[in-house]
């Protein structure tokens, strides 16, 4: 597919859903709450919107009042940061981290440069809009958010999660096709990573009819299967 | 720091592994990476792999126009920009001829060093973070946003100012700044003593520093080594002295050194420098409101403006080390060539590379951090 027929595929948001025996609402409802209100953020320092980020998590603004911590490590980990413009060399290591992480998770853009580039915008050298290439829960605007708009972005992704609202990385799995193209767009055809989305959105049961299309069969021509590794000692 | 019993172990060579170290990693400092060569936990070889932050800085300033580079120049070092656009705004005034007004001189002054503290601030956070105490980090950062408040006050913007511009500075500073900002410097004055007390004296973190990343002298030259990491090499260099611009000459200040080269002796000059800092601020309090005049030369309609065709190279002493701009004009409305000078490039990749031969790996983060490199500036 060329980049311009990328361009006109329109990704609809998924709806929260509710079900039909009382019950299972009241328990989703509980669900949401409680995952709203203990969270491990990933902060990935991606661009300068990093530095807004201590301020936030230290004394004077504290993220850690509405039960958000940072975490090391991304398997672990329920929020992606995005501080800022990323890079292309950065944006295969974003991808990979966010793939590894574990579902349910939400992304958060900060700064203007993830939504259109921003002062960037002819750059040759960074990824221009976030979400061709995976799908982004919140967006926070400005160059560079002050902290106390971090704080609100995250309270509004709490507001988002306790409504079972945040549902992009369901996004992920039923258009897969489109974000691996767009990553194909910018990586070349020999782009792959080691997780293996497809097989993950046969498993939560969330293929969709855009989950395979013809970037996924360029990827499974040019993968090459994961062998476990050999153990030594 | 080793542990008393340590003994040390003969691994075979087979034993060595690669270990990748970053982008991210809480040891390391920003979007940048380290591959490391282990023999058990020592590091037998560096490399730095740089660029995670790369936006091509050089490139896009030739597309912009003189006055809107101004915008661009203060992201390349995030934690200190305003040397970023004090240096840039030098290059082009000495290109045009421009003469800045003395009032607007003080104010940058001024800037500078708010932005020097504000950044040893950070600076310290950081590394007390790598030692595993998390105190002074969350001091350092709720200390710095004081700062940022007055730079709010002042320019409009937390950090990035956009303030500064060729020919002057763009507002005349607000009624009753001077005294907010006298208040601020005797609280962190008064702070200092808490801080050497939890930080610059703890033994905890001066045993860990103490001999880690050693520098002497030639190396440091050789290596251009630059700013509080020389000094703390014992050279007494600093560009606010040795070549002063501003209206640096009229001030009265000393170059604070150390002698061991290390991780210690370099977190110990930025704790004199903010010292030195506060008094600099201090004497701009005390001159700033007999300096009259104007705040900036007016230049010509700033979006059809022709620089007169010529070269120039200007340096300024930014928290990290020295940072210089080479501009070239060959008469038209954008610059025709600008490089940039940084002092983490150097730091970040060929000191680090050679500091962390030989090092144990839980001390590369606290290499990296006593360096102060500045990530984006690395990439630019
Ligand atoms: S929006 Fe501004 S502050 Fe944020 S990454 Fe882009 S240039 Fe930096």
């Amino acid at each position: 597919m060329k980049k311009s027929d990328l361009d006109k595929v329109k990704i609809k948001q998924i709806p929260a859903q509710k079900r039909t025996n009382p019950f299972a609402n009241v328990f989703d409802e509980f669900v949401g709450f409680c995952r709203s209100r203990s969270m491990f953020m990933l902060h990935y320092c991606t661009g300068c919107g990093a530095i807004e980020l201590p301020p936030a998590m230290t004394s004077r603004f504290d993220m850690e009042r509405l039960g958000i911590q940072p975490m090391v490590s991304p398997r672990q980990a329920d929020i992606l940061l995005i501080t800022g413009y990323v890079s292309i060399k950065t944006l295969k290591r974003v991808i990979l981290t966010y793939e590894q992480m574990a579902a349910p998770k939400y992304v958060i853009g900060i700064c203007s440069c993830t939504v259109n580039g921003g002062m960037y915008w002819q750059s040759y050298a960074t990824a221009k809009k976030l979400d061709e290439y995976f799908p982004v829960d919140l967006y926070i605007a400005g160059c560079m958010p002050r902290p106390e708009a971090v704080i609100e972005g995250l309270q509004q992704l709490m507001q988002k999660i306790k409504a079972n609202e945040a549902n992009s990385w369901k996004q992920y799995y039923k258009n897969y096709d489109y974000f691996l193209g767009n990553q194909q767009h910018l990586f070349g055809n020999n782009w792959q990573t080691p997780t293996d989305v497809i097989g993950e959105a046969e498993t939560y049961q969330l293929a969709g009819p855009n989950t395979l299309g013809e970037h996924t069969k360029i990827l499974q021509s040019v993968q090459t299967p994961l062998k476990p590794l050999e153990m030594k000692l | 720091m080793r542990p008393e019993n340590y003994q040390a172990v003969n691994h075979p060579p087979s034993h060595e592994f690669e270990l990748n170290f970053g982008p991210n990693h809480p040891g390391i400092e920003g979007n940048f990476a380290l591959k490391v060569k282990l023999q058990g936990d020592i590091v037998v070889e560096a490399r730095t792999d740089a660029g995670y932050l790369h936006r091509g800085f050089e490139k896009l300033m030739e597309d912009r126009l003189w006055i809107q580079n101004i915008a661009l120049v203060p992201r390349i070092c995030v934690p200190d920009p305003v040397p970023m656009e004090v240096c840039y705004s030098l290059a082009v005034e000495d290109l045009a001829n421009i003469e800045v007004p003395e009032r607007a001189q003080w104010i940058r002054v001024l800037q500078l060093e708010l932005s020097r503290i504000a950044a040893h601030l950070f600076f310290f956070g950081g590394h007390a973070a790598t030692t595993g105490m998390y105190t002074p980090m969350y001091w350092g950062v709720a200390d710095r946003d004081l700062l940022l408040d007055l730079f709010e006050e002042l320019t409009g913007g937390r950090i990035y100012s956009i303030y500064n511009l060729p020919g002057g500075v763009r507002q005349d500073v607000p009624e009753g700044f001077l005294q907010r900002v006298s208040d601020t410097l005797d609280y962190i004055d008064g702070r200092l003593k808490d801080y050497d007390n939890l930080f610059f004296t703890n033994q905890i973190f001066v045993k860990r520093a103490r001999g880690v990343g050693t520098i002497n002298q030639q190396q440091a030259l050789d290596w251009s080594v630059t700013g509080p990491n020389l000094r703390a090499c014992g050279l007494e260099f600093d560009v606010r002295r040795d070549d002063p611009y501003l209206i640096y000459p009229q001030l009265d200040f000393d170059i604070p050194t150390e002698q061991a080269g290390d991780a210690l002796a370099r977190t110990l000059v930025r704790r004199l420098e903010m010292v030195e800092s506060i008094r600099i601020i201090r004497q701009v309090i005390k001159a700033l409101p007999d300096i009259k005049g104007p705040l900036r030369t007016p230049i010509p309609n700033p979006l059809a403006w022709r620089v007169p065709a010529g070269e120039s190279y200007a340096r300024v002493e930014s928290s990290k080390g020295e940072v210089a701009y080479y501009v070239v004009s060959n008469g038209g409305e954008k610059p025709y060539r600008v490089h940039i000078r940084g002092p983490s490039a150097m730091h970040a990749v060929q000191v680090l590379e050679k500091l962390a031969v030989g090092s144990r790996l839980e001390d590369i983060a606290q290499t990296i951090f006593s360096l102060d490199a500045c990530p984006p500036e690395v990439d630019r």
